[in-house]
């Protein structure tokens, strides 16, 4: 992750003249990650890119109330999650039909973003079927070999929770490829 | 291989690669299109409180044309409230006076039947003799 000098990004931020250039700088530093964080819930890329601006828009609108309470990304990941959650939501109505059978339906060979196998695609299906929160903390752990302690910064659960989300998440997966053999 | 069904292994203890890419000219061109995209939504605040100030214009300008008619409809409607309580006062029969009236009045009569009582008895006048001075004046009428 790019490091960037929050203190000084925060004085900036206050100041009218260069909040816009610091922002700049949050959105360039951070918006490659916060895609990622994205695609884990919402696992399609032009889907991804709308939660993604939705994210920087809400986060430009609610600037000046972002005191350093917390890390910029910490900040960022939480309005992200909040997108993907409203935005899966969305799209769940807009199915019409209930999740399971629109994972059943999810084809990921087919999408020109998906860079696996067969094997790869059948852990994606099965990653597909976990709740959001699951979701999250399975990709965290799994893909982005982030600790436990990483995790519990970012998504504000504790570590003992974190663990035993993860747990429940790999049993599920193995269920779901095991009735798929 | 991320994960070998052969053996069992359905995830591999190391974890494994997000199998999904994109290429790096979207992430390349990606600050450029949200800040694009914040200027316009700012642009969009920007003119919906400018339009603001023009609605109000406006509607003020609308308010200034009909302010004389609305003003002669004001007086028009106070003028003929006055005329009709007027005219109801002198024609709708009102009571001589408040109840509170009545009660003082009905006390004043009191006192003064206390008094014409009692100024009989300092005079000695008695009953009869009123009876008597009254049916005079009335023969005399």
């Amino acid at each position: 992750m790019a490091k960037i000098d929050e203190q000084d990004i925060l004085k900036r931020i206050q100041d009218p003249q260069g909040k816009r250039r610091a922002f700049e700088e949050i959105v360039n530093v951070y918006s490659r990650q916060l895609y990622w964080k994205i695609h884990h819930m919402v696992q399609n890329h032009d889907d991804t890119d709308d939660v993604l601006q939705n994210t920087f828009i809400k986060a430009w609108r609610g600037l000046d109330n972002f005191k350093g309470d917390s890390a910029i990304f910490t900040w960022l990941y939480r309005i992200a999650y909040n997108e993907s959650i409203t935005f899966l939501k969305q799209r769940k109505q807009m199915t019409s039909i209930d999740d399971e059978d629109f994972v059943e339906q999810a084809n990921f060979v087919a999408d020109e973003y998906f860079d696996g196998d067969d094997t790869q695609e059948l852990l994606m299906q099965a990653v597909s079927t976990l709740p959001a929160k699951q979701k999250q903390v399975f990709c965290m752990k799994y893909f982005d070999d982030m600790k436990y302690e990483e995790i519990s910064d970012l998504v504000g659960t504790s570590v003992g929770a974190l663990k035993a989300s993860y747990h429940i998440a790999v049993e599920k997966i193995t269920s779901f490829i095991r009735s798929k053999e | 291989m991320i994960m070998s069904t052969k053996n069992n292994r359905i995830l591999a203890p190391e974890g494994g690669r997000y199998p999904f890419k994109v290429s790096d000219e979207y992430f390349d061109s990606l600050t450029a299109r949200i800040m694009e995209q914040i200027d316009s939504v700012e642009q969009e605040c920007c003119e919906q409180t400018e339009e603001v100030p023009v609605q109000k214009a406006k509607l003020f300008n609308i308010n200034k044309n009909r302010r004389r008619g609305l003003w002669i409809s004001t007086i028009s409607i106070a003028a003929s409230l006055v005329l009709i309580a007027t005219v109801a006062l002198k024609f709708i029969p009102m009571p001589s006076s408040t109840p509170v009236e009545q009660q003082k009045a009905a006390t004043t009569q009191c006192m003064q039947d206390t008094y014409n009582e009692d100024l009989m008895t300092y005079t000695m006048v008695d009953n009869v003799d009123v009876y008597y001075y009254l049916s005079a004046e009335d023969f005399e009428e």
